[in-house]
């Protein structure tokens, strides 16, 4: 009768730590996507942010004193002159966002392209957002109407940037919506970054 | 059960406890990781931001509005007297040059979130020679050093990471 009983313990408390560990598996494997998720995320947001950051900085580098270094401004598109080249003759730098439509192969339904053109050159993808806008600042930090009205123009001292980035694919949950600006439920690891940019070049 | 059988189960046991402990331990560091991370990207875009609104600003008080200092570091602000000029530079958006940030400390709210960070200035006269050595006069080089951190949520456990970040401006002109 000890015999069985001794048995049936073990069996017991061998189930339960058989339990624990697939639990603690499953634990592991599901916080080790959902971070790997987050940094992934990270690295897009960091590596979009360091593109857009440096050519901001040269906005209007070589371009005449005379000459109003941004030609268009609205909150998600932006044409401005940089000699990018140095070749004494301004190239015209576009950054703007397509649309979530863009990238049907993801599951996120917020993400979309964000597009960097030279000139007339096809445009080039340079990230994926989820969210990318734009305000421009007068010298009193006053914001200016958007898009900015061509006479304004050469008002814009320095550009705040507010971009967003979330995982392209679900981690936790399914079903839910993912809202602008907002962690989701269904895409856990959205991220942002604000960042103003007052490039000396663009002032004339 | 026998003696040995009985304290094989505890050793097996305690084995089993100590290598879970680890793994959630391990993993709960990974997580304060990526938090951490995403907290210094908060911080280092607010950072930017200080430090392009800084560079944008005349180097001096004086030199704002007039060219004596131009051959005379003497004329510019004291070194004891680095900071905001008047009543009228008492928010970002009134300053005029650089030193008004002197020993001023702001929070700030990162955008969606609501996590908050303070950020401490300090500027003073560098050594044009030696931007590490501060100096005492007046010099043609001034060095703003700022700090920021996650003031909350307030870090648990250990403290939070402190970013700091400096810009040097020099005064030349050439002829």
């Amino acid at each position: 009768m000890q015999l069985i009983l001794d048995y049936l313990g073990s069996v017991i408390i061998g189930a339960a730590l058989l339990l624990v560990v697939l639990n603690a598996n499953e634990m592991v494997s599901e916080n080790q996507s959902v971070y790997n998720g987050d940094m992934l995320v990270q690295e897009m947001l960091v590596e979009s942010a360091h593109f857009i950051e440096g050519e901001f900085r040269n906005m209007g580098l070589g371009v005449p004193e005379r000459q109003c270094a941004i030609l268009y401004a609205d909150s998600g598109n932006i044409r401005f002159l940089y000699d990018i080249d140095r070749n004494g003759v301004p190239d015209s730098i576009r950054y703007f966002v397509g649309v979530p439509s863009e990238l049907p192969g993801t599951q996120n339904e917020l993400d979309r392209p964000l597009y960097r053109q030279v000139n007339s050159e096809p445009r080039h993808a340079i990230g994926v957002v989820t969210s990318f806008q734009m305000r421009y600042l007068t010298r009193s930090a006053v914001g200016i109407p958007r898009p900015v009205d061509p006479a304004r123009l050469g008002e814009i001292h320095s550009v705040e940037i507010t971009m967003e980035v979330q995982n392209p694919y679900a981690i936790i949950g399914s079903g839910g919506v993912a809202k602008e600006g907002q962690r989701s439920e269904l895409y856990s690891s959205s991220l942002w970054q604000q960042t103003r940019l007052a490039s000396w070049n663009s002032r004339r | 059960m026998s003696t040995n059988n009985m304290l094989l189960s505890i050793g097996a046991f305690v084995i089993l406890t100590t290598i879970l402990s680890n793994v959630y331990g391990i993993l709960g560091s990974t997580g304060d990781n990526i938090s951490e991370a995403q907290d210094m990207i908060l911080a280092n875009t607010i950072a930017s931001s200080y430090l392009e609104i800084a560079q944008g600003l005349a180097f001096d008080h004086i030199t704002d509005t007039s060219d004596v200092a131009i051959a005379n570091a003497m004329a510019l602000t004291a070194a004891d007297l680095l900071g905001p000029d008047g009543s009228d530079e008492d928010s970002i958006a009134g300053f005029t040059d650089i030193d008004d940030f002197n020993g001023l400390t702001f929070e700030t709210t990162a955008t969606g979130s609501d996590k908050r960070f303070k950020t401490e200035f300090k500027v003073s006269y560098v050594d044009p020679n030696n931007i590490d050595a501060i100096s005492a006069t007046q010099t043609f080089v001034k060095r703003l050093d700022l700090k920021i951190w996650r003031s909350f949520p307030p870090p648990e456990g250990l403290a939070t990471d402190t970013l700091r970040m400096s810009h040097i401006m020099g005064y030349f002109h050439f002829d």
